[in-house]
């Protein structure tokens, strides 16, 4: 797994490449982490050349989004972590275990970042 | 059956990856079939690392592959704690992200993306989940005939090589019962007859079967010398070698 970050006006932009599985996840939860630790809570993930997720990405995913929608500045704004570009393996694993309606999937990072 | 055993750490998963997904292929799932097999042994093994031993003393897990009567079947075997899947809630995928329960993934995934899963334990065995895929219904066509394949050359160290990547090329297509026709052979080295050998190991590999046909008795005699008839099919013509594989069906 190899992971570009890169720091936008309001957003991080974080691309996820190559496998995140139980041995490269935590690498992905610490980056986030790391964002969520300096204040930085509107992410986006970048999927367009993730090859594989297996489970313990998918948690990363889920407990990153409950933190970061915990972050409210008031009602209407605040943290997120929205996804852009789903290759058509990954939605499948999306589908499979509803990620699908759990997360906002945007289809191109443009369109994502300006979301928020 | 092939296996391979690990240490149940980290460095095991890609590993594991590489080799199922060679294996997959080899049985002749297609590429999606594949990429889910591949994604379920991810799970199951997973779930070996983090779960049955304790991080600092991992202990080793086994996985095998067979393919057996359009079936593609895995088991990964450890030794660690007893796994129960009973006691793992099964995820309500459709609850808000408020209520989401963040485990208990893995084994969801598994039994989505195979089509049988079953668990054991025994006190001795250890864990054994065994995992299999259907091969897709259009099989090649050459799967289930009876393909006959006519050596037409001596099988020696020089042949041998050309009668490997002959009979491979069929392999490859689907086929799986196969009869070599050896009634133009006249002569067979040790070196024609490790890849008869081969032929043979990779066809059981694959669930099918290797008959020999119609030799001639200077090579029958170098199976008789070595022992090797009671490792090989051979029949007296190549009608008997196909009705033999009709009558076991």
């Amino acid at each position: 797994m190899e992971l570009n970050h890169r720091r936008l006006n309001r957003v991080d932009l974080i691309e996820v490449i190559g496998r995140v599985d139980a041995a490269s996840a935590p690498q992905l939860k610490q980056l986030i982490e790391s964002l969520f630790a300096d204040g930085r809570y509107r992410i986006v993930l970048d999927l367009s050349r993730l090859e594989y997720i297996s489970s313990p990405g998918l948690r990363v995913l889920i407990e990153a989004r409950k933190k970061a929608r915990d972050w409210k500045i008031t009602d209407l704004e605040g943290g997120d972590i929205r996804i852009a570009n789903l290759p058509p393996r990954i939605k499948e694993v999306f589908d499979l275990t509803g990620f699908s309606s759990l997360f906002e999937i945007y289809g191109d990072t443009v369109e994502a970042v300006g979301s928020f | 059956m092939e296996s391979i055993t690990l240490t149940a750490d980290l460095d095991a998963l890609a590993k594991i990856s590489a080799f199922i997904t060679a294996a997959a292929e080899r049985c002749g799932l297609d590429e999606r079939a594949t990429w889910q097999v591949q994604l379920a042994v991810d799970e199951a093994v997973t779930n070996v690392i983090q779960h049955a031993y304790d991080p600092d003393q991992p202990g080793d897990l086994t996985l095998s592959w067979q393919c057996h009567d359009h079936r593609f079947i895995v088991t990964v075997r450890d030794h660690g704690r007893q796994f129960d899947p009973s006691t793992v809630p099964v995820p309500d995928i459709t609850s808000p992200l408020e209520e989401r329960q963040v485990g208990g993934l893995g084994i969801y995934l598994i039994t989505r993306l195979m089509d049988e899963v079953h668990f054991e334990f025994s006190p001795q065995g250890g864990n054994l989940l065994t995992m299999v895929k259907y091969l897709p219904h259009d099989q090649p066509a050459e799967a289930n005939e009876v393909v006959v394949i006519a050596i037409n050359d001596r099988i020696d160290a020089l042949t041998a090589p050309r009668v490997s990547k002959l009979v491979n090329e069929r392999i490859s297509n689907g086929a799986r019962q196969v009869v070599l026709d050896l009634s133009n052979v006249s002569f067979l080295s040790s070196s024609g007859l490790r890849a008869l050998l081969l032929i043979r190991k990779e066809l059981m590999t694959l669930g099918g079967e290797l008959r020999l046909a119609a030799l001639q008795p200077q090579v029958y005699e170098v199976f008789t010398i070595t022992g090797f008839t009671q490792v090989f099919n051979i029949h007296p013509s190549v009608s008997e070698a196909r009705a033999a594989f009709s009558q076991r069906r």
